[in-house]
């Protein structure tokens, strides 16, 4: 496995790139593609990229990369496509059209306030909008995380017993510009570890069927239920996926969340993407410390693993949220997880903090200062919003 | 709480009427909820609407499951599952024009309220024909049949602002509504409970066909009919010229002529002296001209290989007198049906009028002669020479089992003009033409005036023209446009420089100083005589009459029959035995009997003498049942067909014709390439009649008119009732009725 | 008769368009998609139906009115859908038709970004757009293909502006094939769609699509009313390759359009003068008759 000094949208892009060459004994990969800072370079590698079987459409917007997503997937090849902020908002419509479908699209949300006002930088408030989508989320705190989710993701969406679409998140500009060593991996390997993309319901000319017509209320819900259903079998579908991926990388990914020091953990905090590295950091201090705290990294947000973040903070009695995403009058979208999950704790004090959004740079201090006001608190407040350095 | 349920379709108006209602009792100071459901069905599709009404605030937004009341906006949607779940005692309001006591059965023990609303919101420009709206219209039955006054509906439409035909039709509902209480027990109907389990979208058995039976949405179904093309209606042979021109479109000249030698033996003679009433009757004329059914009849005959003739095989030997086309016609048709038939001629050869009153450059002899010998071969006997008076005839009727008469006109009509003490030579043009197939009359230097309109003095004048006479001209006391000849002929005679003097009515012959003259008198038209022709009456002006000169009279007035040849007391009815005969049974027919005066009338006369004979000695009926409607000019959908011009035969030039007897028209070419006759075959609109051209089937929106053995079947299931397949149709075939 | 005769009920599973869809009585767009089908001679395409009359026509899931593979896209992505279907059949060697069926609302106003991208692209597609001039499935609003003086429920007292002009907009993207048809006229629409079929890359097809429900007229009329638009010259018949080489299949016989507008009751009084609405045909194939001219299909005008 070549490791290689990249930024994160090119670790992406080859990570797409080559899990679609994979598919080239299949029936091949395909995707849209239109630009958006800071995802960008992702779609300039996917064009540059010479497949075997597969084409990369350069369309006119995003509504219509996911448009083209959508008649590839159902034509039964691989299909992936990336984007950011306002594109993911354009693309919404049909974001959600590839969900109900149930077809298994991988897309690479890099994270990017929505505007307006214009902002370029990292807020994960563009991805978390479409957490009604039904799609798999995943957010990744790092390269390699990144390029290992991106192939759990075509794995576990392409999953018979899953059959949704997944979007891999990473940070604006933090992870996606940011040059940092990567296992990239090789096409072989990949080879081995994506069995050929199969769309069971793939259009065939022998089988006349109307995909998305009118549907009655008794068939709607069926449907409903059934992706509710195919959503509840992703944490074991992603169990799986990961031991497999350790044996043909030699190397285990993470999982649904990376719960650390939580075993005996009276002080949780949660967090997502680049956010995580720094909390984890802090955390590693204040443990050598001796102080009894810990954390949880959180990757899948779709579906919500309430289970096993219910078994992380078992010992905890506070739990910190840091939220890169605002959610107006509510709050923290992540913390309306975890206070939905933490309903029957009602011994549990959790407080939300919306911290860095517009891009803000989140600090080890600005996480003690944090943790330093969580520790003081004996009830739940409303969200606080955590001011960061200029 | 009163509750409606509206059962209607998609169009009509049902969740409008559900809101006129409720706006009714809101008036009134109710509560009211009125609303449709909605779904994805267009136009015409069944769907319900609800009306709720109370004295209290309405909470409950679900659908109407136990009605107080329901109204059914459609009469194809009657049927006893509108009942589900009605309570005792309440009204069904129903459009249709029945009463109530029709749905005795189906409505036992209810009240029921009808209404023809449909009727009403048409005659009153409401929606269109395939979707009447007859919201408006049933207001006006439900208020009657619920107590409400005109002044809630007034109040109702005004607050929904409408007026004008709606405020009409619903006024007129309310008068002609019907109410009854219907006698028996009320039938009690459940709701269908729901199908099984809910597919879902990964499932493999989707795609199915859909379930909606769309047929129950129409309100009008085609059907296909066969109407009598006007040509057939027209042809006094009772040819079926739609059948042989069809054919002849096909480029099948032998079975074009087969079909034409079911009806008549000498189509190679009617394809060019029959008046052709069948062009006059062609719904082509108004669109261009007129299919040319004479030339393409003559084609027919001409190129078409005849059937081998059938040989007589009955016992009961039977008779025709007379040879002429409506002799002949009766002895073909005889034969064919097996009779051994002897024909009778008074003259040496067979044919008749055809022979001795034709003139060969109209007819040729061998045309003639050879569809007479194909009569014969079918086993026909002819006696020539052999003149039938009244004595032979009633020896004839104990040798034969039956006679047919057909002797034709035999006395000519004159004109006392005098003429004969000045020596100016006076004869009828039937003689003339009979004399001159001697070959001896010569007319050199001789001015020949005929008198007359018709075929006659045609073939007169034009005859003389071709025996030298210096002038020849026609006189006739009407315009050209009343003048029975042919009109081709007309125009021919002209351009071989026959004069003719219209409105012109002879006086005398007498000499002048100059030589002898005939003196005519100018006619203007008048008031129409019996005929409907309008009456020429004398001119009265000063300069009115002029003498013309000539040196010989042909007098082409007409003949009138001879009946001095049947049995003393008879009266002639076509193709009925006549009176007073002894022996065997006797039939008239052809100009003896009907004066109709054309080969083609004889034809048919004759055909009608045989199946007449026919039935009367076997009791078997070949009379076809009585024609359909004629498809007249309104049925033809001219939009389909393009302008192509008549097609004509060549005619030889004018200067070259009158040396010669030789045939003047040529009839259509037979040029593989250009194929003349099948083009001029394919115009035919084949009115009436469906010729299989796949329009209807190619523009089925549904696809459900199907090609089923030899014709098209509707699925009745599928068609929603849209009428195109009748609106394309190019020949009125497919008709749409009201359901 | 070149029909293929569907001689069973049983067969009727195969039609592209199957008895019992939910189209009104009258429908231009059933019987479009019927002579679609003949002209395919049987061929499964690929159906991608954007929101539109179009998909409603396949009735209730889990039944299908279509006979052939069928996808449902947003109402804008129609053509973009069909890029992906038709790339990876492509992709795969697979001799495939791809055909978006379209309204005018998808194609003239919400779609009309994405097809003309994929215009551009030059995506093997077969793009029909059935013009039925209103947004019928919505129950009868204006859109851009709406004719000036036609009353539609948002445009009450008739729509002041003109209908656009998709014709040109697609040929001057400069697509191998461009058409119109009727369906009035079966052997040109035959011909049209089995060229288009022939041709590879992006082919725009545009069919004026009777609506007896929004027109407010007789469904009888339908073939009778389409007849009249293309001979009074409202609707021409003709076809452009390569967006460059103009041939005019049908030109107008001097029907008077009344003939086309009376049969309607959404046109209003003010429009149907009949002297505006001609001097709108005249400028109409003036321009098209310059076009013909000076880009003739045959090398010769037609």
């Amino acid at each position: 496995m070549p490791r290689a000094l990249v930024t994160g949208n090119h670790a992406a892009g080859h990570a797409l790139a080559v899990a679609g060459e994979a598919n080239r004994c299949a029936r091949g990969c395909a995707g849209g593609a239109y630009p958006i800072t800071p995802q960008t370079e992702i779609i300039e590698f996917l064009r540059d990229y010479s497949f075997t079987r597969g084409r990369i459409v350069p369309v006119e917007s995003e509504h219509s990369a996911m448009g083209v997503c959508i008649g590839a997937s159902l034509a039964g090849a691989r299909a992936f496509t990336a984007s950011s902020s306002n594109g993911l908002a354009y693309m919404t419509e049909n974001v959600f059209a590839a969900g109900y479908y149930r077809l298994p699209i991988v897309m690479i949300a890099v994270n990017r306030t929505l505007g307006p006002p214009w902002n370029i930088w990292v807020d994960q408030g563009d991805s978390l909008a479409l957490r009604d989508a039904p799609w798999l989320q995943f957010y990744t705190e790092s390269h390699q995380d990144l390029v290992d989710t991106i192939l759990l993701a075509f794995r576990v969406a392409e999953d018979p017993r899953v059959l949704l679409p997944a979007l891999v998140a990473m940070d604006g500009f933090v992870t996606s510009h940011t040059q940092m060593v990567v296992d990239l991996p090789e096409l072989s390997q990949v080879d081995r570890y994506l069995p050929a993309c199969r769309v069971p319901h793939q259009l065939r000319r022998d089988h006349a069927v109307t995909f998305g017509g009118l549907t009655w209320p008794r068939e709607t819900e069926r449907h409903r239920r059934d992706i509710q259903q195919a959503m509840e079998q992703v944490p074991q579908v992603l169990a799986e996926a990961i031991d497999e991926f350790e044996k043909v990388f030699g190397r285990r990914p993470h999982g649904a969340i990376s719960a650390e020091h939580t075993a005996d953990a009276e002080t949780v905090l949660v967090a997502c993407n680049t956010m995580a590295r720094t909390l984890r950091g802090v955390v590693g201090a204040r443990r050598r410390k001796g102080e009894r705290i810990g954390m949880i990294k959180s990757k899948l947000f779709r579906p919500f693993p309430r289970a096993a973040i219910l078994a992380a903070t078992a010992a905890a009695k506070r739990v910190g949220v840091l939220d890169r995403n605002h959610s107006p009058g509510s709050g923290g979208i992540f913390w309306q997880e975890i206070a939905a999950t933490l309903h029957a704790r009602p011994d549990v004090l959790v407080q939300d903090y919306l911290v860095g959004l517009g891009g803000g740079d989140v600090t080890p201090q600005i996480i003690d200062e944090i943790i330093d006001d969580l520790a003081r608190r004996t009830a739940a407040a409303d969200p606080v919003w955590k001011e960061v350095a200029a | 709480m009163i509750e409606f349920t509206i059962y209607g379709r998609g169009g009509q108006g049902g969740v409008t009427l559900a809101k006129l209602i409720a706006t009714a009792y809101f008036l009134r100071g109710k509560y009211v909820q009125a609303f449709g459901v909605y779904a994805a069905e267009r136009s015409g599709a069944p769907l319900q609407a609800y009306v709720r009404v109370d004295d209290e605030e309405i909470t409950n937004h679900n659908q109407v499951r136990a009605p107080d009341h329901i109204i059914v906006l459609d009469r194809t949607l009657i049927a006893p599952k509108v009942l589900a779940g009605l309570k005792p005692g309440g009204w069904l309001v129903l459009n249709t024009p029945e009463p109530p006591e029709a749905f005795a059965e189906t409505f036992a023990g209810r009240s029921v309220a009808t209404i023809d609303a449909t009727g009403v919101a048409v005659a009153n420009g409401l929606g269109t024909r395939a979707v009447p709206i007859v919201n408006t219209t049933m207001l006006g039955a439900v208020a009657r049949a619920l107590g409400l006054t005109l002044e809630d509906v007034d109040a109702a439409l005004a607050a929904v602002k409408f007026g004008g035909a709606n405020r009409i039709s619903a006024h007129q509902a309310f008068e002609k509504a019907i109410t009854a209480t219907l006698p028996g027990v009320p039938q009690q109907v459940s709701a269908a409970p729901p199908s099984g389990p809910a597919a879902g979208l990964l499932d493999e058995s989707t795609g199915g066909m859909p379930r909606i039976q769309t047929g129950s949405w129409a309100t009008q179904q085609p059907d296909r009919r066969q109407l009598t093309p006007p040509c057939n209606h027209g042809c006094p042979a009772g040819n079926n010229v739609r059948g042989f021109v069809e054919a002849l479109g096909r480029d099948d000249a032998d079975a074009s002529l087969a079909i034409l030698l079911r009806t008549s033996p000498l189509p190679g003679v009617c394809g060019r002296v029959c008046p052709a009433p069948c062009m006059d009757a062609c719904n082509r004329r108004l669109f261009d001209e007129a299919v040319n059914i004479r030339e393409l009849e003559r084609y027919a005959a001409d190129h078409g290989s005849e059937p081998e003739p059938t040989r007589p095989w009955r016992r009961e030997h039977l008779a025709v007198v007379g040879s002429g086309p409506a002799g002949l016609s009766a002895a073909y048709h005889l034969a064919r049906l097996g009779y051994p038939v002897t024909l009778f001629e008074k003259d040496s050869e067979l044919g008749g009028v055809m022979r001795t009153g034709i003139p060969e450059y109209r007819l040729p002899r061998d045309v003639l002669g050879r569809e007479i010998n194909y009569i014969l071969r079918h086993g026909v006997e002819a006696r020539t020479g052999q003149t039938i008076r009244r004595a032979e005839l009633l020896r004839l009727t104990h040798e034969f089992a039956a006679v047919f008469i057909g002797t034709g006109l035999q006395n000519a009509q004159t004109l006392n003009i005098g003429g004969a003490d000045a020596g100016i030579q006076v004869e009828q043009g039937i003689d003339f033409l009979d004399r001159v197939r001697s070959g001896k009359v010569r007319l050199s230097g001789e001015r020949i005036v005929v008198i007359g309109g018709g075929n006659t003095a045609i073939d007169a004048a034009r005859t003389a023209r071709r025996l030298g006479a210096r002038e020849v001209r026609i006189v006739y006391r009407r315009a050209r446009a009343q003048m029975p000849a042919i009109a081709e002929e007309i125009d021919e005679a002209l351009e071989e420089h026959v004069r003719l003097d219209e409105l012109v009515s002879p006086v005398r012959l007498q000499r002048d100083g100059c030589g002898p003259v005939l003196t005519c008198q100018r006619m203007k038209l008048g008031e129409p005589d019996a005929s409907g022709r309008p009456r020429p009456v004398p001119d009265t002006s000063e300069d009115a009459q002029f003498d013309v000169p000539c040196d010989r009279v042909i007098l082409a007035l007409g003949q009138s029959s001879d009946t001095s040849i049947l049995p003393e007391g008879s009266e002639i009815y076509e193709g009925k035995s006549l009176l007073g005969l002894s022996g065997c049974p006797i039939f008239a027919g052809g100009d003896l009997a009907t004066n109709e005066g054309t080969v083609t009338a004889a034809i048919g006369s004759g055909r009608a003498g045989a199946w007449h004979t026919h039935r009367t000695l076997t009791g078997e009926d070949l009379f076809p049942p009585p024609d359909e409607p004629v498809a007249g000019p309104e049925v033809i959908h001219t939009q389909v067909f393009s302008r192509a011009p008549r097609r004509r035969g060549e005619l030889l030039p004018a200067l070259e014709r009158v040396h010669t007897f030789a045939e003047v028209r040529q009839g259509l070419s037979d040029d593989p390439t250009e194929h003349p006759a099948a083009a001029e075959a394919q115009r035919c609109f084949s009115c009436g009649v469906c010729n299989f051209c796949d329009r209807c089937l190619h523009h089925c929106p549904e696809g459900i008119l199907l090609r089923e053995g030899d014709g098209y079947r509707f699925d009745y299931g599928f068609c929603k009732g849209c009428g195109i397949c009748a609106s394309v149709c190019p020949r009125g075939v497919i008709y749409m009725s009201e359901l | 008769m070149n029909v293929a005769l569907r001689t069973d009920a049983e067969t009727y599973c195969d039609a592209l368009l199957r008895p019992g869809n939910t189209n009104c009585a009258g429908c231009g767009m059933s019987l479009g998609l019927r002579w679609l089908d003949e002209a395919l001679g049987g061929e499964k395409p690929f159906m991608v139906i954007p929101a539109c009359c179009g998909i409603v026509t396949a009735g209730a899931f889990p039944t299908s009115a279509y006979g052939a593979p069928t996808a449902a896209s947003t109402f804008a992505s129609a053509p973009a859908v069909a890029s992906g279907i038709s790339a990876v059949a492509d992709l795969n060697d697979e001799d495939s038709v791809t055909v978006c069926w379209t309204g005018d609302g998808g194609t003239y106003d919400i779609g009309i970004a994405t097809l003309s991208a994929a215009a551009e692209r030059n995506e093997n597609i077969l793009y029909i757009c059935y013009d039925n001039e209103i947004y019928g499935n919505t129950g009868g609003q204006r859109s851009s293909a709406t004719p000036e003086g036609v009353r539609t429920s948002t445009t009450p007292r008739g729509k002041s502006e003109r209908k656009k002009d998709m014709m040109a907009i697609m040929i001057a993207h400069r697509i191998p094939y461009a058409a119109t048809l009727s369906i009035a006229h079966r052997d040109d629409f035959l011909r049209k769609v089995r060229v288009a079929r022939k041709t590879r890359g992006f082919r725009f097809l545009l069919l004026l699509s009777p609506c007896p429900t929004g027109w407010k007229a007789e469904a009888e009329q339908s073939v009778d009313l389409i007849d009249a638009a293309v001979r009074c010259g409202l609707f021409p018949l003709y076809e452009v390759f390569d967006g460059v080489r103009y041939r005019i299949n049908v030109r107008p016989d001097g029907t008077p359009v009344d003939q086309y507008v009376a049969g309607q009751r959404r046109y209003t009084g003010i429009h149907t003068d009949g002297s505006a609405l001609h001097a709108r045909i005249d400028e109409q194939w003036r321009l098209l008759n310059v076009l013909a001219e000076a880009f003739p299909a045959d090398g010769r005008s037609a």
